[in-house]
């Protein structure tokens, strides 16, 4: 289950974004997606999600145009992804409730009543999967507390198993620790390591060089529009063929 | 005491304070702010939903009437409704002048536009990344607009409460084209609690009009109380 962007080309308000950018993310690793701050790392993501379509170029699941096919086609592959945010973004609710809202939405609307009215009356319990999911981030003992009553490392943590629960093949990280302290960003790593394994593919935008360091197999730089350079995490950080991305890492270059 | 006329006539009837009085003329405030509030909230939601939710052209302008409509005045209002209800009026063969029907119009009239903004704004105030959330989980649009909605929820209440407030305790349109109207055996027919208060103070009989205002005051209260509640019980993100 390959997510790829190829030759994508997308601008906002005409400003360009992107040129001719191209990435995969294959199951069972890690891309990290490095870059300075406002380079376009979101936007990129947020193409891989599938929530806009590029100006050009195209995003493929499995070889497949995801914008060349219909609607329906389209939220099941969008259904195959799972994404989270700089910012948790948690919804006005229970921690299980939270981390099963992926699961919900996947169910027949017959059955999501079923579920709101058992829940009124007090008889919900998280499904195995979700379960798993927040005990993949230590939190399956907070499931049944208000997500508002969460510090914002465990919120960010829920946001993780919310995506998580529903098994996407791939999952998109956008600047996930950015905010956090480093108990929390361990625990999101040791996650994103395990996803992994499980033969998640992953792409996580991040600014820390450090982090992509730890958790990436692959590296991608994305600089001045474009990504300048893309390959084995020890290589990119060690044996760089572009400048830049020499100076990049090494602080050097101001945006 | 009731003055009559030659023929029998009564030509002012004094109600004395009879509970069967002050009964009916609960339920008729009742009736008709109750049911102009659910017809606001039935039209008023969807396009507080729509405006939130869509962009278009004349997006700012259409918020701008709708907030001019949160203060228009009621007494305007009532006369506009029972020119619209009148015989010449385009409602005319509806026969509806000095009916409980024609004070729930022009009721809808006064809160519809305070139920729209209300919910407007609640709906509004819902984060972009928790839509954006809704949706990257595998949400189709449907999905964020519920998802917007039960985020909302406590904004939407406040509105219909706030709605529900501004009909109750409104006077000028509804004395206008329900006529302040009581059956000779004391029963309301479109006598509410504030045109009631505001004949027997008139006539003097302030014991009654103080009871009637007591009974409007709780129910305010009571609209406002649930209104703070939620506003309590709806806030906060992350410790």
């Amino acid at each position: 289950m390959t997510l790829r962007a190829t030759d994508v080309y997308h601008a906002y308000d005409d400003e360009t974004v992107f040129e001719e950018v191209s990435l995969s993310v294959s199951p069972g690793e890690v891309v990290a997606i490095i870059g300075p701050s406002g380079v376009g790392k979101s936007t990129l993501l947020r193409l891989l999600a599938l929530f806009d379509a590029p100006d050009d170029g195209s995003i493929e699941y499995d070889g497949t145009d995801v914008w060349a096919v219909g609607d329906r086609e389209r939220l099941e592959y969008r259904r195959r992804i799972g994404m989270v945010f700089q910012e948790a973004s948690l919804f006005d609710a229970s921690v299980v409730r939270n981390a099963e809202y992926g699961l919900r939405v996947r169910q027949s609307w017959t059955d999501r009543i079923r579920h709101e009215l058992a829940s009124l009356v007090g008889a919900e319990n998280g499904t195995i999967e979700v379960v798993d999911a927040l005990d993949a981030v230590g939190l399956a003992d907070k499931a049944d507390q208000d997500a508002s009553s969460l510090s914002g490392g465990e919120a960010q943590r829920v946001a993780f198993a919310r995506a998580l629960a529903y098994e996407p093949d791939v999952l998109l990280l956008d600047e996930p620790t950015s905010d956090l302290d480093p108990r929390n960003t361990a625990v999101l790593e040791e996650a994103i390591g395990n996803a992994r394994d499980r033969g998640i593919g992953v792409a996580i935008a991040t600014h820390d060089m450090h982090q992509a360091e730890r958790v990436a197999d692959r590296v991608a730089v994305l600089l001045e529009n474009e990504v300048i350079e893309v390959g084995p995490t020890e290589t990119v950080f060690e044996e760089p063929t572009d400048d830049r991305t020499q100076q990049f890492i090494d602080g050097e270059l101001i945006y | 005491m009731v003055l009559e006329l030659t023929t029998g006539a009564p030509l002012v009837v004094d109600f004395p304070f009879e509970w069967h009085y002050i009964r009916s003329i609960i339920a008729v405030s009742l009736y008709v702010s109750l049911v102009a509030v659910a017809l606001s909230t039935l039209c008023s939601l969807p396009v507080a939903l729509l405006i939130g939710f869509t962009e278009f052209r004349g997006k700012t302008l259409l918020t701008s009437l709708i907030n001019t409509g949160m203060g228009f005045p009621s007494v305007v209002v009532g006369l506009v409704v029972l020119f619209a209800v009148s015989n010449q009026g385009p409602l005319g063969s509806f026969d509806l002048v000095f009916t409980p029907e024609a004070m729930i119009l022009s009721q809808f009239v006064l809160a519809a536009p305070v139920i729209a903004g209300v919910s407007l704004a609640a709906v509004s105030s819902v984060e972009q990344n928790v839509r954006d959330a809704a949706y990257a989980m595998g949400g189709t649009r449907t999905d964020v607009a519920f998802v917007t909605i039960k985020e909302a929820r406590y904004g939407i209440a406040t509105a219909v409460l706030a709605g529900f407030g501004r009909a109750i305790s409104e006077v000028g349109s509804v004395l206008i084209v329900g006529g302040n109207i009581a059956r000779s055996d004391g029963t309301s027919v479109t006598r509410t609690l504030t045109t009631a208060i505001q004949l027997e103070a008139r006539q003097g009989r302030f014991e009654t009009a103080m009871l009637l205002g007591a009974i409007l005051l709780v129910l305010v209260l009571a609209v406002n109380a649930i209104v703070v509640r939620l506003g309590n019980d709806g806030g906060g993100r992350y410790r």
